[in-house]
């Protein structure tokens, strides 16, 4: 199984564990990762410019077309918003025409499909919990977590079509398949308040608390993430907080690749572990 | 003092001038931090530096190897052009202070000087049209291309060319012929003369007006006589491969040029264009040859965005300078799909460069370039692809984190202009001022259709499941309106009340809103929507106010 592997723009030089520990995870797991030179989601670009941005996703289509690969990204906001993209060109017709002349103009054509799987999806349906079960060799027994699921997989759920947008279990399926606890928390699906980083910090920091607060609450060891900017918010704007700011006692934040990578028994190197701010000792390393 | 020596003087002075004021601007006050510690890189001793330095010098600079990294045609024409050009400059041009020096034979006239003074001048050329035909062919770069891109291209294109006619007006003119007896030649009698002439016409290429006698007897008796006196100093001229043919090719031009003396006027020209040369050296991307190669040593070989790890820091500087326009980091941009949409050059790197040093050294933009500037600058999502592939080792992260703070201080965004003032002051700001954008293309068109909310019960769902709304103690001082009274105001058609509401702003888009609604209303869409609404207006405003004929 084959992907075209879409890390999205923030993991190269802002996140570069989180691309490390992807690629040696579908290593060991046989998922095949073709890079290609896609170019930013567009998500970014939303708050000023929905054309902007739905070009950009819709070109990073036109770029896996021409490969003839599904995308495949660690990134929810990425996720999100190439399916919100897909789905508003199936019912603008008049943005179908725009879209078309841009990428024309680029000499790409209209992609006709548009294919995008996040990691969560690809780990459960086409690598299989079993397969995963399998193999970890250092499963992560008696290690609590509280699975933090992001927005923009999540929801809209009519777009994304990821999970049951308010029973989601797919994370937690992962989770347990690697030997690890999972705990009920009552913020799981809430925002992590990434999007609102220089835009309304007071909010966006606000939000964070309430969320690792009732991870804290709910007896988690660790808070796995699976999207680049909720683990920037949980671990390096939170590393930004005062020395003594009890939110760095609450659980830390670990991405899902370095938490399926350690159960495989990889190194803890080429995961990134050390390059987490908030650092987690658990067990085995 | 003669025209060689003025213009020599005045081009050198120039330069001088120039190159000391351009790199004392690389130790500039930079306003911003450093933007990353060294932490990955250990502190290298000083012979482990040098060693690094050299190896980057050889690699980087000699071999050209990152510009291979990004092209293999970019690659053939910069060595043709490099090699070549500097070819012509250590061995032609500086003849007299190396040439001369190194090789105690060397006369200009003789092999292999003649023929390599060809090869590197054909070299040049046919690197100099590989450059222009990628920036003819390659839509993107041929847009970003400016007056610079095509100055340097043409100006070392003169060069050579008017060398090339210099060198082939010589090998057909008689004055020139007669220039050489008179300084070499020791005639006997009267017909020595006429026989060289004979032999030089025959075999030189030399082209004489008056009627000679072309028999065998003549021919030889030249030729013994070119044997004695002109071998030693003049090779044949077929060795000039590319002057010879282009003498010939004269045509019936040749006598005209001969009478004027088209070689002296070359001469001329040729000078005059190595002068201008001399004289830009320090401006534009004419630097480059330079800078470029210091920047690239200094940075050790170093693609990414952290630091470099040497004593002292880099000079930003330095870096703004390297830039030779290649455009290569702008092919390559992750948001160049978004300058497609928005026509704001500034989104491309190596052109948000160039606002850069006029914001950063020369303190020069105002107006509407420095709000493109910014909104370049807030675009750009700092993937790190462009100070991967600069074939010039810029650190161009660097550059752009370094100005972000204080040109997102100098110049607000949407989002900080909106809080600067109240809602209902952007109430009656966007009810008076015209509506809807005449430049951006319309956006999703959710808020401005009442159909979009025909089913709002106002049952208030969208705000009891809002996140931001619960971290608010009192969500109508900190939010102004909440979700649900937005679109109540919208359904009535009040959009303008809406557009400066912190809750629009502080949206975190959850999208928790829209998944909950019992209507079906997308909440989180519209909201999403009225920012880009205000966006486009507030970009349209700016422009009006500045009038620069921009807007309709």
């Amino acid at each position: 199984m084959k992907y075209a592997y879409f890390p999205g723009c923030k993991i190269p030089h802002h996140l570069p564990e989180y691309g490390a520990s992807v690629e040696a995870v579908c290593e060991t797991l046989g998922v095949g990762l073709v890079k290609l030179e896609f170019n930013c989601c567009g998500w970014p670009v939303r708050h000023e410019n929905e054309l902007a941005s739905i070009y950009s996703a819709v070109r990073n289509f036109a770029l896996a077309e021409e490969a003839g690969l599904p995308i495949f990204t660690p990134c929810k906001c990425c996720f999100g918003n190439l399916k919100y993209a897909a789905s508003r060109l199936e019912e603008d017709g008049k943005l179908f025409v725009l879209v078309d002349r841009l990428l024309a103009q680029d000499g790409l054509s209209m992609p006709k499909s548009m294919k995008v799987s996040h990691l969560l999806t690809v780990l459960d349906e086409h690598v299989g919990v079993e397969f995963i079960e399998l193999h970890a060799v250092t499963p992560l027994a008696g290690v609590k977590v509280a699975c933090h699921y992001g927005c923009h997989a999540l929801r809209p759920s009519n777009v994304t079509g990821f999970d049951d947008p308010l029973a989601p279990t797919v994370f937690e399926r992962i989770m347990q398949s690697i030997g690890a606890e999972t705990v009920d928390w009552d913020l799981r699906l809430e925002c992590c308040g990434y999007p609102l980083r220089g835009r309304d910090n007071v909010i966006s920091e606000a939000l964070m608390r309430k969320k690792l607060e009732d991870a804290a609450s709910a007896g988690a060891d660790v808070i796995a993430t699976a999207c680049t900017y909720c683990q920037l918010q949980f671990d390096r704007e939170r590393d930004a907080l005062p020395f003594r700011d009890s939110l760095r006692k609450a659980p830390p934040s670990v991405l899902v690749s370095q938490l399926v990578g350690i159960a495989m028994g990889l190194d803890s190197s080429v995961l990134g572990m050390d390059k987490n701010l908030i650092p987690w000792h658990g067990p085995g390393f | 003092m003669d025209f060689f020596d003025i213009g020599l003087t005045l081009a050198l002075i120039i330069c001088t001038i120039g190159v000391v004021w351009r790199v004392s601007r690389w130790f500039g006050k930079w306003g911003g931090e450093a933007t990353h510690p060294p932490f990955d890189s250990p502190v290298l001793s000083w012979y482990l530096l040098v060693a690094r330095g050299v190896w980057t010098f050889f690699l980087d600079v000699v071999l050209l190897a990152r510009t291979g990294r990004t092209s293999r045609l970019r690659w053939l024409a910069h060595c043709l052009v490099l090699y070549g050009f500097m070819g012509l400059l250590l061995f032609h041009a500086m003849d007299e202070t190396i040439t001369a020096n190194v090789f105690s034979a060397y006369e200009p006239t003789l092999d292999p000087w003649q023929f390599l003074r060809n090869l590197f001048g054909a070299m040049t050329l046919v690197g100099l049209a590989l450059m222009t035909w990628r920036r003819v062919t390659l839509r993107k770069l041929r847009a970003m291309t400016l007056f610079q891109d095509w100055a340097a291209i043409l100006i070392v294109a003169a060069i050579i060319v008017s060398g090339f006619l210099l060198e082939a007006s010589k090998i057909i003119s008689p004055a020139v012929f007669d220039r050489m007896v008179y300084e070499y030649l020791v005639p006997e009698d009267g017909s020595d003369v006429t026989a060289l002439k004979v032999y030089w016409a025959d075999e030189y290429g030399l082209v004489v007006s008056e009627r000679i006698p072309t028999n065998q007897a003549v021919l030889e008796k030249g030729a013994l006589l070119n044997e004695e006196s002109c071998v030693d100093c003049h090779s044949d001229t077929s060795s000039a491969f590319a002057s010879r043919p282009l003498s010939k090719a004269f045509g019936p031009l040749t006598s005209a040029l001969n009478t004027s003396r088209a070689d002296e006027a070359f001469w001329y020209f040729h000078l005059i264009f190595c002068f201008i040369a001399l004289a830009a050296f320090p401006f534009g991307k004419f630097f480059h040859p330079f800078s470029t190669p210091v920047n690239m040593v200094s940075r050790l070989g170093r693609r990414d965005g952290a630091a470099v790890s040497q004593p002292a820091e880099l000079p930003r500087g330095l870096g703004m300078d390297a830039c030779t326009r290649c455009g290569e980091c702008s092919l390559h941009c992750s948001v160049a799909p978004s300058f497609s949409v928005l026509g704001n050059p500034n989104i491309l790197p190596s052109e948000k460069l160039v606002s850069l040093r006029q914001f950063q050294t020369e303190k020069s933009l105002s107006g509407h370039p420095l709000d493109a500037f910014a909104e370049g600058s807030r675009i750009c999502t700092e993937c790190l692809r462009c100070t991967d592939i600069c074939p010039s080792g810029i650190n161009l992260h660097d550059l752009w984190t370094s100005s972000r703070t204080r040109l997102s201080e100098q110049v607000l965004d949407p989002n900080d202009v909106i809080r600067q003032k109240t809602a209902s002051h952007w109430s009656r700001f966007f009810d008076e001022a015209d509506g809807g954008s005449a430049i951006l293309p319309p956006v999703a068109g959710l808020a401005d259709n009442s159909q979009s909310y025909w089913a709002c019960v106002q049952c208030t769902t969208c705000t009891s499941v809002c996140p931001v709304v619960a971290v608010s103690e009192d969500p109508s001082r900190d939010l102004d309106l909440t979700p649900q009274q937005i679109m109540n105001l919208l359904r009535m058609g009040l959009k303008d009340q809406t557009l400066g509401a912190r809750m629009v702003w502080s949206c975190t888009t959850c999208y928790k809103c829209q998944e909950h609604c019992p209507q079906n209303i997308r909440v989180a869409d519209v909201l999403y929507e009225l920012r880009n609404t205000v966006a486009a207006r507030l970009r349209d405003t700016k422009k009006t106010n500045c009038g620069n004929g921009e807007t309709k």
